[in-house]
């Protein structure tokens, strides 16, 4: 029932409530009401819950068809998460007071853990007593291994260990962001050192044009910043703000862009007068490189007749620092990209690199922004390199498939109990469902290390106290409400760089 | 309101800073508007929109310019361009003239309705001739309407089949409305996400665990309590035990919440043994005791779906036992049902669909995106010197990128089916178009009550038979 008092309550409630227990985001709180119920169900007399998070390996795969296997993640974003959500004093007994209340309406019924939080905000000043070990960020780890744990610290909060699942588990986010964007600069790394020698510009090879095509303005800060560990080049703004306020570069920004024009500062000017358009905006823009969308109406008479003839001139004067990129946004993305540089090809007559590949002149360039996914662009580059075209003629955006088209389960991300402590005895817990060995889960406390062949691996069951395989790779991040190691994004960068080897193998 | 640190000049894309010097001279109007476009191989034919509201009040209202933030903007911009482009006398004029609030008209479709594809949803445009730059500055952020579209449009999709089973099976609808729970707040992308989405589910029904949802309806759509939720266990609750213990922990479940319904996640080691051997044996007794307002709901979690479904509550009828409804199809007593975390294609074995709950997780708020029911926001008229022209893409290598011309309207024809006019011939009293949002006010609220009403389920739905209008 909505009646004005009742609407003015819970507005009321609702001001204060936004700044509810784990998330200081001005929107209110973020936990889901099953886990508001889940401390009357461990066993009595628990005293630790530990859990763990991991990419889970997939060894029996139903989609065959999948192209790309993502055999290493790399681990990004556990940092924004931290500050964000868990940092500090995060309950207060306002925010416990209207938790119950919200929670009483929501269930019908009194569930809500009050004396579990009031002890907290007690006891710790609400600063949440968990520990988090996590591999430092920008590592490239294989699938199946550990990637962060997280125990409670106090044996009055046991349960305090999956209340906080939900916010970790979107890690999956930026996690899968990185290790997609990193998987295209692998493929891009491979035929730009095929059909040219080096890898200049690699970090520009793929520009995020995602920032539309994300579901908020959150996601968008965060997948943009993910992809940023791997290039340079962005148009989705709100990532560069998420680097400088969570992880801090040396460098004044992270990510750079150049004008670009869109259909409707074409389209504007009118259909019969494209080529205006065309010769306004290059001129708007003489010093740096400049990108205009082409295909308003018919992308390959733009680049034949007006970028051809029309503008030759504007364009041959400009410098290798300032080119034209060429941008077709519509058809076949390689059927386009190839009759596109065929025509330009014609008009701009192109040199042989030292690799024998066709380079347009420094002054032109394309752009391919349209349908870009990790797919896509391995069919792109792959056709361009049997048309002889060298992979220095073209970049890449990507909005959707960078940022939005993926889910928890490309990477099979998961937060599992693997250890409690009943009765003062510690016992190794897992699942292991019989329709499904791959959802099985690891046991007991956990640990990561290198082998002396540099490989990974997971010890279970707190094997790593026996120092066999040396340090635990997993350092503490976060102890009791505070942040106690943090990367920044340079490291970050450092530590999710293409190794040598692995260009290596690309080429073999 | 946005958090007092987000600053509007910075959510943009990139390239839209350097788009007010290519405009053509004298253009003083830039009118665009928003359409989930038209396409022959497209699954869902209808729309529903939503989720304006909440983007007006949280980003686009009232004084979002400050000098502040003028100066952030241009030291960034300076830095991400390596020169400077930012139009800084621009927004500032924004600033004195308007005091920081946007000379922008919307004109939308009301919210909940639901409008066939290749329909224009909403219109933007400049009100004042000086800001003709700023219709299209802000596309970014209102194209991000393609995911509240899309989950209320798929969640909607869903209650169709559901509606259409249940009515097949049970002879009526009820408790359509808690038949999929939203699972789905840890695989989206961000907690912003979860919020929307969350609410956009509630659109068509009121079960969560989305609880962020809940607070988006409270905060942006005036609903005190959109949704509804049941105790559940997870996994590390029955693991906790060890595995031979695992009839010790369904136990606890039940003795916790011995009245309402309690969910519990039956697969951890073998959900075909724990459903005959402890819920249908060993706790046989505490199960049928329960009264139909506090089932056991049973949750299976892995394996094929629909296989696993129909096996688990073959078990279950062996071990319980099932009756025929009116309409002639197994029931299991009252006291049980099972809840099913995906794969919604009932099975025709007889089976009720009163039976089974459903819940969905990144299908229902993640597994989409904007090419789902591609979502597009295009220029179809610009005024330069006072006169107006119509204009669009229509790209020879794509027909189905065409754009629309003009300025447009939305209206019921005379057979009753909506459709979009074009090139500035409507009638403004047919346009069903409203004007939500002029000058930095908002002119037209709705509220989840009134949103839920506009796109009532019923079984059989055809697209116009839409009452309310």
């Amino acid at each position: 029932m909505c009646s004005s008092q009742l609407f003015a309550r819970v507005f009321f409630f609702f001001f204060f409530f936004s700044q509810l227990v784990l998330c200081v985001t001005e929107d209110g709180w973020t936990l889901g009401p099953g886990l508001v119920t889940h401390y009357k169900q461990y066993p009595p007399n628990t005293s630790k819950v530990y859990s763990y998070f991991e990419c889970r390996e997939k060894k029996t795969d139903s989609t065959k068809t999948r192209k790309v296997k993502y055999n290493k993640t790399v681990f990004y974003g556990l940092q924004y998460i931290l500050q964000k959500y868990l940092t500090g004093k995060v309950i207060t007994p306002q925010k416990i007071q209207e938790a119950k209340e919200v929670y009483r309406e929501h269930f019908q019924d009194d569930v809500f853990n009050e004396k579990g939080w009031n002890y907290i905000l007690e006891k710790y000043n609400g600063h949440l007593p968990i520990e988090i070990k996590a591999v430092p960020e920008g590592s490239v780890i294989p699938r199946g291994n550990v990637l962060f744990t997280v125990e409670s610290t106090d044996p009055e909060c046991y349960w305090l260990t999956n209340w906080v699942e939900t916010i970790l588990v979107q890690i999956w986010y930026p996690i899968t962001v990185a290790t997609n964007s990193r998987e295209q600069k692998k493929i891009l790394a491979k035929y730009l050192m095929e059909t040219s020698g080096n890898l200049e510009g690699l970090e520009y090879k793929l520009h995020d044009f995602g920032y539309r095509g994300v579901s908020s303005q959150e996601t968008a800060g965060i997948g943009a910043s993910a992809h940023l560990v791997n290039f340079k080049g962005t148009d989705t703004v709100a990532g560069i703000g998420v680097i400088k306020k969570y992880y801090g570069t040396k460098d004044p920004v992270p990510g750079f862009s150049v004008p670009a024009a869109e259909h409707s500062t074409i389209t504007a000017w009118g259909k019969d007068h494209e080529k205006d358009a065309f010769e306004h905006i290059i001129k708007q823009f003489p010093s740096v490189p400049v990108s205009i969308v082409s295909d308003s109406y018919d992308i390959y008479n733009a680049c034949e007749k007006i970028w051809g003839e029309d503008l030759r001139g504007l364009i041959e004067a400009r410098s290798a620092d300032a080119p034209l990129v060429v941008r077709p946004d519509s058809g076949n993305p390689l059927d386009t990209v190839l009759k596109v540089l065929e025509i330009l090809g014609k008009k701009f007559t192109p040199q042989e690199n030292s690799k024998g590949y066709k380079v347009l002149p420094p002054y032109i360039r394309v752009i391919q922004g349209d349908g870009v996914d990790i797919n896509t662009l391995q069919e792109i580059v792959e056709g361009m390199k049997e048309h002889r075209w060298s992979i220095e003629n073209i970049s890449f955006g990507s909005g959707g498939a960078l940022l939005q088209k993926l889910t928890r389960d490309l990477l099979n991300c998961s937060f599992k109990c693997s250890y409690v402590v009943t009765n003062g005895l510690g016992v190794n817990v897992f699942k292991d469902p019989v329709a499904d060995p791959n959802k099985r889960s690891k046991k007991g406390r956990l640990s990561l290390h290198r082998t002396q062949s540099g490989d990974f691996v997971t010890l279970e069951e707190g094997k790593g106290d026996l120092e066999e395989y040396g340090q635990d790779l997993l350092h503490t991040v976060f102890q009791n409400g505070k942040i106690v190691k943090m990367y920044t994004f340079d490291e970050v960068r450092d530590n999710a760089r293409l190794k040598e080897f692995e260009v290596e193998e690309l080429l073999h | 309101m946005a958090a007092p640190d987000f600053n509007f000049l910075l959510a943009t894309d990139s390239y839209k800073i350097t788009h007010y010097k290519q405009y053509p001279p004298n253009v003083n109007r830039v009118y665009s508007y928003f359409e989930c476009r038209r396409r022959k191989d497209a699954q869902f034919n209808e729309v529903v929109f939503f989720g304006l509201q909440y983007l007006l009040k949280k980003y686009l209202t009232g004084p979002v310019i400050t000098e502040e933030k003028i100066q952030e903007a241009k030291v960034f911009y300076q830095l991400h361009f390596k020169q400077a482009v930012f139009d800084e006398e621009g927004w500032r004029q924004v600033l004195e003239k308007h005091d920081g609030r946007l000379p922008i008209r919307i004109k939308a479709v009301p919210e909940g309705k639901i409008i066939p594809r290749g329909n224009v949803l909403f219109t933007v445009e400049n009100t004042d001739p000086d800001f003709f730059w700023l219709t299209n500055y802000i596309e970014t952020m209102l194209v991000q309407m393609w995911y509240p579209i899309t989950v209320a449009t798929i969640s909607r999709e869903f209650k169709k089949i559901l509606a259409k089973h249940l009515k097949a099976t049970s002879g009526s609808l009820e408790g359509l409305d808690f038949k999929l729970h939203d699972f789905g707040y840890r695989g989206v992308s961000s907690q912003e996400s979860a919020a929307l989405g969350g609410a956009a589910h509630l659109v068509n029904f009121c079960s969560t665990d989305t609880v962020a949802g809940l607070l988006m309806a409270q905060r942006y759509y005036s609903c005190p309590m959109a949704g509804f939720s049941i105790p559940a266990a997870e996994h590390s609750t029955i693991i906790s035990w060890g595995r031979s213990r695992e009839k010790e922990a369904f136990e606890r479940l039940l003795d916790q919440f011995p009245s309402g319904p309690v969910s519990v996640v039956s697969d951890s080691y073998d959900i075909f043994k724990a459903c005959k051997y402890i819920w249908g044996d060993k706790l046989k007794e505490r199960v049928m005791e329960r009264s139909e307002d506090s089932a056991l709901v049973i949750r299976p979690d892995s394996g094929d779906p629909a296989e696993t479904l129909i096996e688990v509550i073959k078990i279950l009828e062996e071990c319980f036992g099932s009756s025929l409804n009116s309409v002639g199809y197994k029931v299991l007593p009252s006291y049980l049902r099972i809840i099913q975390g995906d794969g919604i294609d009932l099975n025709d074995e007889g089976w009720s669909a009163e039976n089974v709950f459903f819940g969905c997780g990144s299908a229902l708020l993640q597994k989409l995106n904007r090419d789902t029911l591609h979502c597009a926001f295009k220029c179809s008229y610009v005024e330069s010197n006072g006169k107006g022209m119509d204009v669009y893409k229509q790209p020879v290598t794509d027909p189905s990128k065409g754009s629309k011309r003009g300025r447009l309207s939305l209206r019921r024809n005379s057979d009753g089916f909506i459709e979009t006019v074009e090139r500035g011939v409507g009638k403004p009293e047919e346009d069903l178009l409203v004007t939500v949002f002029e000058n930095g006010t908002i002119l037209q609220e709705y509220s989840l009550d009134d949103i839920r009403k506009n796109c009532i389920c019923t079984h059989g739905l055809v697209p116009h038979e839409n009452e309310s209008d």
